[in-house]
């Protein structure tokens, strides 16, 4: 412990004391080291329907302004039984640094396939969410640069989401965006998802304004929803693009759709 | 922890020391200890319909000095794949003798096959991502060509960071910039490269190559080239360029002391 | 010289693969709440996960942590009253809207999120298992104090580090009675009967010090609770979404809702007349 408390330079002498706050990084010796970060780029998005899940990602990866390849898939099929992930029921979608989330992604995959060996059953969403949340977070203090969106069908089977923050912070959902364009697409989601500033035409003017009622959508609004969001990211935002990579979860298996979007 | 309403439950300068965005530079004046030294430039590399081609000046660098003129960056691993380096030399010098132990533990088991292009891109990217992690990384980044499971052709990227990427085409370093824009042109996507001829592909490597010369000012006019196919490797690692034009040189201007 | 020899005697690429501790640690397929983090392999950690993450120092750091923000709880005669807002913020980015601040640590105890809320989800985790373990192995529920002292502890071995929480542990227990904790990761650990925690609890006291007595009846102290929040969202940007509510009695603790702040701001506003600073005037 003992080491913990010398990194800081000032918690050796008296502390906590508003007046003495340095307004300079202290000129002791300091690691020059390299920066083992880099951001990717491309978004990502999942919306949960009573029945199905659906995640989505684009394929563009960048570095800076240059475009690495128009097809690197950020969503993934999590725990199957083979290589090919046929028989899988959770996905997993990372997008951030894209090194990280490939190492986010193997460790989970070898996790859920080791409890599916040793309990004969594929493992639930809600149990991979937590378990998801605890490998974050023993990197809380070295984190992987991603953040992730996990999607399966809970134990009644309806939809389930679950989005995380890079140490691991996790919340259900019913809809999520993340990466470059998640400020561009969010805020559509919430109009077009959850009916936020939806209200019901003629119900009045004013406070007497009723709100929507909210319902949930089908499968194939839903996938239109998708399509739509990242058209619209794509013309925004120079890190989104290329294609269109979905994945449904129903009780059938897992279904994957690529779909083009713009190349420029 | 702060708790003042503006930064609440963010560290307290008092006690973790003013906020230092050092740590955020990747480059910058006081950077001494991690940097590559010796280098090598561009690495380029093109699907086409049953192999790939690769590409690679003889060149290494020192900063801007072209100290070694005659260092081959392209290496063969099993007799099935090539690896093309670009970045810190010395590191891949390591990483070269790295793959030769692995390829002589792999040709050792009984197991009776051995690792494709496919299999030590996937290993090359765990050792760059493990380095990464420590804080230690080989400063490289290179392309992996050769074929895949399925014996198709296989390109694949990795670099220190441990990110990897695969496309018809690709390009490292200033290639990436210059080179690749040139090899997309002929092959945009994996159904156009799949339908490319061998002589097709070659020519458009060798016009990218002669390109690169001509801008890059850390590029030889020698260079190694290898064609990898289902039949073998085919590497020469002493070719020079063919056909150069300076005629543009010419129409350059607003350079140096030639402003107008 | 046998570390020389031995350096020599192995295959070269076996340097580069992961030794057996750290693949266990990998690929362990048991979730365990453990207390092994990766760490960066550099001579200040804290100081360079700080410029990673700190993301009031540098609005433009890479990786920007959810942060939580007004929680409130109090003691009064019908038990303990624990309010939070929902909002979470990563910048200047509303995160989320919906972020549930009120940890269920076991049936009748209740944890608070304010700050990075990894770090408090994961530690109330934590503590819920010590608490389970601790019932198990005594065959008696664990005290308050006892609970937000394993977790003080806990946190203070990491002081320095970077950890971003500041909590409130409530519980009503046969021996304490009603009991309140606020615990941060600075270490602090303070009982008490009122506490107010996160970048809105300035507003938050205000409305809270002003109304508060220990006989407020039941119905009174869920309003003042949900006032308070009601007015922290209102003056601070970081706070806001919905008002999480619970009640922690002697068998355990109630939620009272999960409620839109906006309509209950109106409400507040038009039927009793308060922040007349807003106008009523929507067209």
């Amino acid at each position: 412990m003992a080491a913990m408390f010398s990194q800081n330079p000032l918690m050796n002498g008296p502390n906590y004391s508003f007046n003495q706050t340095p307004t300079t990084a202290a000129g002791d010796n300091k690691e020059h080291s390299f920066y083992p970060y880099t951001d990717n780029g491309g978004s990502t998005l999942a919306i949960s329907g009573v029945d199905f899940t659906i995640i989505a990602g684009d394929t563009r990866s960048t570095s800076g302004y240059n475009i690495n390849t128009r097809y690197a898939p950020k969503v993934f099929k999590i725990g199957g039984t083979t290589s090919s992930q046929e028989d899988a029921t959770l996905v997993l979608s990372v997008v951030g640094f894209a090194a990280d989330g490939e190492a986010l992604k193997e460790r989970l995959d070898a996790i859920v396939k080791m409890y599916r060996y040793q309990h004969g059953k594929p493992m639930s969403v809600k149990a991979c969410a937590q378990r998801l949340s605890t490998i974050l977070y023993g990197k809380r203090f070295f984190p992987y640069y991603v953040t992730a969106i996990l999607g399966g069908l809970d134990e009644e089977g309806k939809g389930a989401i679950y989005s995380y923050d890079p140490v691991g912070s996790y919340e259900r959902e019913q809809c999520r965006a993340a990466g470059a364009a998640a400020s561009l697409i969010m805020p559509f989601l919430d109009n077009q998802v959850n009916f936020k500033n939806q209200y019901m035409p003629g119900s009045g003017v004013g406070h007497a304004l009723q709100e929507r009622e909210k319902i949930p959508l089908p499968r194939s609004e839903v996938e239109d929803l998708v399509k739509d969001a990242f058209d619209s990211a794509v013309e925004r935002h120079i890190e989104v693009g290329d294609g269109l990579q979905m994945m449904i979860i129903t009780k059938d298996g897992i279904e994957e759709i690529y779909k083009p979007l713009k190349r420029d | 922890m702060n708790h003042l309403p503006q930064a609440w439950g963010r560290p307290r300068d008092d006690v973790y020391g003013a906020y230092d965005s050092s740590y955020l530079q990747s480059h910058g004046p006081n950077q001494h200890t991690q940097q590559p030294i010796v280098t090598g430039t561009s690495v380029i590399a093109l699907k086409f319909q049953d192999g790939v081609v690769i590409a690679a000046d003889n060149l290494a660098s020192y900063g801007s000095l072209a100290r070694f003129t005659d260092v081959k960056r392209l290496r063969k691993f099993a007799g099935t794949s090539v690896v093309g380096f670009g970045g810190d030399v010395s590191d891949m010098q390591y990483l070269d003798r790295l793959l030769n132990s692995l390829d002589i533990e792999e040709a050792y088991s009984s197991s009776g096959h051995s690792l494709n292009a496919k299999n030590l891109h996937t290993y090359l990217s765990k050792v760059f991502y493990k380095r990464r992690s420590d804080f230690n990384p080989l400063w490289n980044q290179v392309l992996v060509v050769g074929l895949d499971d399925d014996k198709k052709p296989f390109l694949a990227s990795a670099d220190l960071l441990g990110t990897t990427f695969s496309a018809p085409s690709l390009a490292t370093g200033f290639g990436a910039h210059l080179a690749q824009p040139l090899l997309r042109k002929v092959a945009p996507d994996e159904e156009t490269a799949s339908k490319l001829s061998k002589e097709q592909a070659l020519a458009a490597v060798k016009e990218s190559m002669k390109v690169l010369f001509y801008r890059d000012a850390r590029s030889l006019d020698k260079y190694s080239i290898a064609i990898i196919t289902a039949d073998g490797i085919d590497l020469k690692e002493d070719e020079k360029l063919e056909n150069q034009s300076w005629a543009f040189a010419d129409q350059i201007r607003g350079y140096g002391t030639q402003v107008n | 010289m046998d570390t020389l020899v031995a350096q020599y005697s192995k295959p070269m690429f076996e340097k580069e693969n992961y030794n057996q501790d750290d693949q266990v640690d990998l690929y362990n397929p048991h979730p365990t709440l453990s207390l092994r983090f990766a760490m960066p392999p550099i001579a200040q950690p804290s100081a360079w996960l700080r410029a990673a993450t700190d993301d009031h120092a540098n609005p433009n750091c890479p990786i920007k942590i959810a942060h939580g923000t007004t929680t409130l709880a109090f003691r009064f005669q019908g038990g303990i009253i624990v309010a939070t807002d929902s909002r979470a913020t990563a910048g200047n980015w509303i995160a989320s809207q919906t972020v549930k601040k009120v940890i269920e640590i076991n049936n009748c105890l209740l944890g608070t999120m304010a700050g990075g809320a990894a770090d408090c989800q994961y530690w109330l985790a934590y503590l819920g298992m010590q608490c389970r373990l601790h019932e198990l192995r005594t065959g008696r529920r664990i005290s308050v104090a006892a609970a937000s002292k394993i977790l003080a502890n806990l946190v203070y071995s990491y002081k320095g580090m970077g950890l971003s929480m500041g909590t409130m542990c409530a519980g009503v227990t046969p021996s304490e009675g009603p009991a309140l904790y606020y615990i941060d990761s600075d270490g602090t650990r303070l009982s008490g009967n009122l506490f107010c925690v996160g970048s809105g609890q300035t507003f938050a006291y205000g409305v809270l010090d002003a109304e508060y007595h220990y006989d407020l009846s039941v119905e009174e102290a869920l309003a003042l609770g949900s006032r308070s929040i009601l007015a922290a969202t209102h003056r601070d940007a970081y706070s806001g979404g919905f008002i999480n509510l619970y009640h922690v009695k002697e068998d355990g603790w109630v939620k009272h809702g999960f409620s839109d702040t906006n309509p209950i701001f109106w409400k507040t506003k038009l039927e009793s007349g308060e922040f007349s600073n807003v106008t009523s005037e929507l067209v």
